[in-house]
């Protein structure tokens, strides 16, 4: 069974936030606008943190990409009192939207705070509508649900349905997520966890390898590789 | 209509799909099946979506990157990089993500239209092309017919691949000299201290994959710089693609992201980067650390010398070695004694290493902008980084189709002899422009009065603003016709807006720069025009074909598509529509003293010896000035005014004002493009907004505190900003970003559809002023107070 995942190398982001802006247009998040922004209800499922420390001039500061972290033992899912969030056969925890009531117990409960609330209905003036992804996966989610990074499903379908079309077998590295196959420094590596010789699988026993709030017991999918 | 229908068709269908997705593993969208994938350029079509991959050009940015577009039914609804592509290979930074929000803008002007009200009232007349170009041609002819050509002018940004000779045939042909870019304001530094040291007229490129130590001298490598997907990669190659790992130093007053992920940040006092460079040199002379071999057989006035009249000149070593001394280069700098040492030995001693200079307005204007351009680029030659790997290296271009030659009549010789508006060549004897500058001559009159002006990728309302000046001079200008694709502040006081249209919608081409070897990068349309839109390079030849005569004979061509297959017919059409370009993909570094070495110093020389010799005496300004001092011609520092403490101003106003650019910005598409404002400052957590970085220091002294609004006042305007109390700043410098502050009409956010301006503009506080001698801007840093709102 395939178990997709992620790495990221601090020491090869630049914070450069295409994988943020690649995740927004793959999937239709809507523009929040300047009040909604200023409450922190912008829909960023790939947003980059700066964290700043020191005083001048000794600053140090790290910068933090922050996708869904695919937890294997997500505490979203643990309080979904519908179910309607839910890990697949291959690991990646998704939201069902016509299951979600709307309760916000998981963007709660995630440590990661990668859950996003429709507050509103999604809007985007006429004109800017006709570049929404049609993939049907992403159409626009009603307001009043939850929702948040889902390693790019519909890439996922449509790189099985290539390899059907082309009668062969399926491979892991046929599929990419948009902020993967974007990102400028070549920082991020996705693929199956569960392969011992996938890129990720080898990455995520770097030594310079580890993941957010581990002592938390989530086991996060998504590796981080320490800088320098 | 028909889109909203499958809209909403598809919403349905996925609710009930992503279930079963979730749970099952492969679930096609019943009715809707999508097989290709968007990676591959073709063209099917299978159930209701028709999809194809088109590969474009970006034109977002200076770089050019190759864009794969995703379109599906007509509309394009995705970008990825070019894999093929050699300056991005494949990744796509969030401008070029976002580029489909410039081509949807609601913003974007959709009609040709004339102000029928007082300019600037806002009064417009939607009318056809046709009326708009007569409109232009019988103004343009019956000024040609006065004799008048001349003073016809036109202000442009960043013009692309065979745009930029296109608009000079133009204006030559039509008989005028002005054609003014925008360069002195950023660019056109590193271009001059390269001719006037290196001896070649252009703007250097950095191999920085191959290079072990990286000092960047201001400017954002890897948020703005030119070539910005180029360094990104390269520096994330130079980290972790290599068994030897390399160093990036970033020196700024600034912590900007390329400081944060260099290596090490340098804080330095604004304005002061040259002391900072020579004091460098003089460690690295001093230490003996430098190239002797490569000084002494390829370089011109290293050591004090005599000239063929026996008259003695001072050089470079004893001028450094003198004058830039550590305690006063670190008195001057404010970078400690010890730090400048140390990072000057390791540049010196970490071959291949490469000392960057900024391109971005504003980095270098302190009125010492040459000085320290030459000063930093000299650090270059001391290690022997010119044209060698992980140095300094040229961009070659390709070899096209030849030019058609044209005959000028006597009208286009006439103006052609006339002095340029700017200056340049006259007031500026060394400049190539001085855009800055366009406002205070067209407002005096000089040197002649100016009938007409066309705006091109330009907006020097918002960029130079000069406290209304910019305003004024377009309103003394008869007739302004702005080529923009969305109302700007420049556009807004036009006579006439011909709606340029958006890099998907046109034909093109962009020279491939910053990867050193010649290339060329094809624009093709990737959807059908949104709107009654034109591409500015269609609409000149048709105006040429109006005009007739001999300035229309100068474009044989029919529409600029026909051009770009006319100029590229060398290449492999075959190759450069399949690949999305055709490049050579290698750079081959020139042997100093070989033949080839002639190509890359001393080739531009005008009045200078073609010796192949770097010059750190710089002989071409000697010929030009024939000056009373050697230090006119050698890198020197001096202390720009506004720095002195001790006028009335540094008093009154206590800190100095830097910008920098950020990457969520992009010229031409400032401040309406929302993702790009939903992520606009990223140390600072702001989004649809300016803010206005204040040290620790300052903040505690003037009370103030994170998130309060401020003023920030210049001696001439203020402008209002959130503070935002950070620890990477300069302790007397406060940090303004520019893109911000533009009068479009943004119509975002829900409760304040009326509030239209968001956040800054950091011009607005700015003086804009020429250096004599090069006509590059002297903007600063401002000097500015800040007090509550």
């Amino acid at each position: 069974m395939l178990r997709w995942g992620m790495v990221i190398d601090l020491d090869k982001c630049f914070a450069c936030q295409s994988c943020t802006a690649a995740c927004r247009m793959e999937n239709n998040t809507p523009v929040a606008g300047k009040d909604q922004a200023d409450m922190g209800r912008a829909i960023l499922w790939n947003e980059v943190l700066p964290f700043v420390e020191g005083e001048y001039p000794n600053v140090h500061t790290t910068i933090l990409p922050r996708p869904c972290m695919h937890c294997d033992e997500p505490s979203c899912v643990k309080v979904c009192p519908v179910q309607a969030t839910f890990m697949n056969e291959e690991g990646t925890v998704l939201v069902n939207y016509d299951r979600c009531i709307g309760c916000r117990m998981c963007t709660v409960a995630c440590p990661y705070a990668v859950r996003y609330f429709n507050w509103y209905a999604p809007e985007w003036p006429d004109a800017l509508k006709e570049h929404l992804n049609p993939d049907p996966e992403v159409a626009p989610r009603p307001k009043g649900v939850v929702e948040k990074c889902t390693f790019c499903v519909q890439r996922l379908r449509k790189a099985r349905e290539e390899a059907e079309a082309e009668g062969r077998t399926f491979n892991a590295t046929d599929y990419t997520p948009a902020c993967v196959e974007t990102c400028t420094g070549r920082a991020r590596y996705f693929g199956d966890l569960n392969d011992p010789n996938s890129l990720v699988s080898k990455l995520s026993h770097s030594p310079r390898a580890f993941r957010m709030f581990e002592e938390l017991g989530t086991h996060p999918k998504v590796y981080y590789l320490k800088q320098g | 209509m028909e889109n909203s229908q499958s809209q909403t068709q598809k919403s349905k269908l996925s609710r009930r799909d992503f279930l079963k997705i979730g749970a099952a593993t492969v679930v096609a969208g019943a009715g809707v099946s999508v097989v290709q994938s968007a990676k591959k350029p073709v063209v099917t079509q299978s159930g209701s979506l028709e999809e194809a991959i088109i590969k474009t050009t970006c034109a977002l940015c200076p770089s050019g990157c190759g864009l794969d577009v995703r379109v599906v039914n007509g509309k394009a609804v995705k970008v990825e990089g070019n894999p093929l592509h050699p300056l991005n290979q494949g990744v796509c930074c969030l401008k070029g993500q976002t580029a489909l929000e410039v081509l949807y803008s609601p913003e974007r002007i959709k009609h040709p239209r004339i102000q029928t009200g007082a300019r600037g009232s806002g009064d417009w007349k939607e009318i056809s092309w046709d009326e708009a170009l007569d409109l232009v041609v019988d103004k343009l002819a019956e000024l040609r017919e006065d004799g008048k050509s001349h003073s016809v002018a036109l202000m442009h940004g960043e013009l692309r691949g065979q745009m930029r000779q296109v608009v000079n045939r133009f204006m030559r042909a039509y008989g005028s000299p002005n054609v003014i870019s925008r360069e002195s304001l950023g660019e056109g530094t590193a271009r001059l201290a390269m001719w006037l040291s290196q001896g070649v007229n252009t703007i250097p490129v950095y191999d920085i994959n191959n290079a072990n130590y990286v000092l960047t001298f201001g400017g954002n490598l890897l948020e703005s710089s030119r070539n910005l997907i180029g360094y990104l990669s390269a520096t994330a190659f130079m980290r972790r693609g290599r068994p030897q790992r390399g160093k990036l130093v970033a020196v700024h007053p600034r912590l900007s992201l390329t400081g944060i992920k260099a290596d090490e940040w340098v804080p330095i006092r604004p304005g002061t980067y040259g002391a900072l460079a020579l004091g460098m040199a003089s460690v690295i002379i001093n230490s003996k650390l430098y190239d002797e071999d490569f000084v002494r057989d390829f370089t011109y006035g290293f050591e004090d010398f005599e000239d063929a009249e026996s008259n003695s000149h001072q050089g470079f070593k004893s001028l450094v070695l003198e004058s830039y001394t550590l305690d006063r280069v670190s008195a001057i700098t404010g970078v400690p004694t010890d730090v400048i040492a140390r990072v000057a030995g390791e540049f010196a001693t970490n071959r291949p290493a490469v000392a960057v200079l900024p391109t971005e307005p504003g980095e270098l204007s302190s009125g010492n902008a040459l000085h320290t351009a030459l000063a930093v680029h000299a650090l270059n030659a001391l290690v022997g980084s010119i044209d060698a790997q992980g140095g300094v290296i040229l961009q070659r271009f390709p070899e096209l189709t030849e030019w058609p030659a044209y005959a000028l009549d006597s009208d286009a010789r006439k103006g052609e002899k006339q002095e340029r508006l700017d200056g340049a060549g006259t007031q500026f004897p060394l400049a190539i422009s001085a855009y800055q500058n366009v406002p205070e001559r067209i407002l005096k009159g000089k040197p002649y009065p100016i009938e007409a002006l066309f705006l091109l990728n330009d907006n020097p309302v918002y960029d130079v603003p000069n406290g209304g000046q910019s305003v004024e001079a377009l309103m003394k200008v008869p007739f302004v016709v702005s080529f923009a694709s969305t109302l700007d502040e420049s556009a807004a006081h036009a006579d006439l807006i011909l709606p340029a249209s958006t890099f998907m919608e046109v034909w093109g081409d962009d020279y491939l720069e910053g990867t050193g070897y010649p290339g060329i990068s094809l624009r093709r349309p990737v959807v059908e025009p949104v709107h009654d839109t034109r591409a500015p390079g269609d609409v000149l030849l048709d105006l040429a074909q109006r005009l007739g005569g001999s300035v229309g004979k100068a474009f044989p061509w029919n529409s600029y598509k026909e051009l770009i297959e006319d100029r590229l017919s060398t290449l492999d059409w075959e190759k450069l529509e399949a690949n999305g370009n055709w490049s050579e993909l290698v750079y081959f570094n020139a042997e100093p003293g070989s033949p080839a070495w002639n190509d890359v110093v001393g080739r531009d020389r005008l009045n200078a010896p073609k010796d192949g010799r770097f010059d750190f005496f710089s002989r071409e300004l000697f010929a030009t000035l024939a000056p009373d001092s050697d230090l006119s011609c050698l890198p020197h520092f001096e202390i720009p005014t506004t720095l002195t403490d001790s006028t009335a101003d540094s008093i009154e106003y206590p800190f100095l004002l830097v910008t920098q650019p950020l990457i969520t910005q992009s010229q031409q598409w400032q401040g309406i493009v929302p993702t790009l404002q939903e992520s606009y400052g990223l140390q600072g957590n702001v989004k649809w907004d300016s803010w206005v970085e204040v040290s620790q220091k300052a903040a505690e002294a003037l009370h103030l505190e994170d998130g309060e609004r401020v003023w920030v006042e210049s001696p001439i305007n203020r402008v209002q900003a959130t503070v935002r109390v950070y620890a990477g700043i300069w302790p007397n410098a406060v940090y303004l970003p520019p893109g911000q502050g533009h009068h479009t009409f943004v119509r975002w956010g829900r409760k304040s559809k009326e509030n239209s301006i968001v956040g800054a503009n950091p011009n607005m506080l700015t003086k804009f002023d020429s250096e004599p001698l090069t006509g590059l801007a002297v903007a600063g840093p401002a000097r500015v107070r800040i007090y509550p709102v």
